[in-house]
């Protein structure tokens, strides 16, 4: 594979957001964050979110790295740094983005990769990539 | 509002955690993949939002505790800042990981419209047989509202 800087990245949809992955990774993370899975709770918090939970942010950065591995392969993600400026929430329809910002020895490249709804970013970072692997 | 000592948290910086092994079970990996929304991946690969969990359970810790070593006043209170997950190898099922862990910094910051926040970033190593795999920084903000 042959990318220059610029190059866009196919992106990844996740749909809807499901607030059951979001309970069924809460119980392996031993999450007791119960923004993750009472909605009601979430609907007493001051955030305007009403009755949907906050996905958790690794979940979130998952489908950057499903992106990435679509894109490159399920072994071509060497590091991902991210950060998590504005929340995901249950039933979002988001998509991940990135796009080639350099180009190193032994086709690894650099990428800022970036999660967004209705083209609002909600979660950034960058992402060291491994091609031809 | 509810503020810890600044130098009680300074001291945290430097906090190891017990330290161990773990080995991500097959039926972990499929269930992390599919709330990805990904299909399982090949060769027994593992998925890497195994980053997440793998190193603070590894390392013989939990999110509860460190929600508690930063004296956070609720789970609500806590933000994240980052997370950086730097694959030396790819991760792969049944693989028994060495792994350790340890705060690395924790400072007191204030937003400018005057909201305190302890900025606390714990850092994870997992080894196989020897051989680094990954690294990890986790950094949370412990939100402790307006001074």
């Amino acid at each position: 594979m042959s990318v220059e800087p610029g190059f866009e990245i196919p992106s990844w949809e996740m749909p809807s957001v499901s607030r059951e992955r979001m309970r069924t990774m809460a119980a392996i993370l031993r999450d007791p964050n119960p923004v993750h899975w009472d909605h009601e709770l979430c609907n007493s918090l001051p955030l305007g979110i009403g009755k949907r939970t906050i996905n958790q942010g690794p979940l979130g950065l998952s489908y950057m790295i499903n992106m990435l591995h679509a894109w490159a392969g399920p072994e071509s993600v060497r590091r991902v740094f991210m950060t998590f400026p504005k929340i995901v929430l249950s039933e979002d329809a988001v998509t991940a983005k990135g796009v080639v910002t350099a180009v190193l020895d032994n086709h690894v490249v650099e990428c800022d990769i970036w999660l967004e709804r209705a083209g609002e970013r909600l979660l950034e970072g960058k992402a060291t990539v491994q091609l031809d692997n | 509002m509810n503020l810890p000592d600044e130098s009680a948290i300074k001291n945290i910086i430097g906090h190891e955690f017990p330290g161990g092994d773990y080995a991500i079970a097959h039926w972990e990996n499929f269930l992390l993949t599919e709330c990805t929304g990904a299909e399982a991946l090949p060769d027994g690969l593992a998925h890497p939002v195994s980053l997440f969990h793998v190193p603070i359970l590894g390392a013989g810790t939990s999110i509860g505790e460190m929600f508690e070593l930063g004296q956070a006043t609720s789970e609500f209170s806590i933000g994240i800042e980052s997370y950086d997950w730097q694959i030396y190898q790819s991760l792969r099922e049944e693989l028994n990981y060495q792994i350790s862990g340890s705060v690395v910094s924790a400072e007191r910051r204030e937003h400018e419209d005057g909201r305190i926040f302890d900025r606390i970033a714990f850092q994870f190593d997992l080894a196989h047989q020897g051989q680094a795999v990954a690294r990890t920084t986790i950094v949370w903000h412990y939100n402790r509202g307006v001074r």
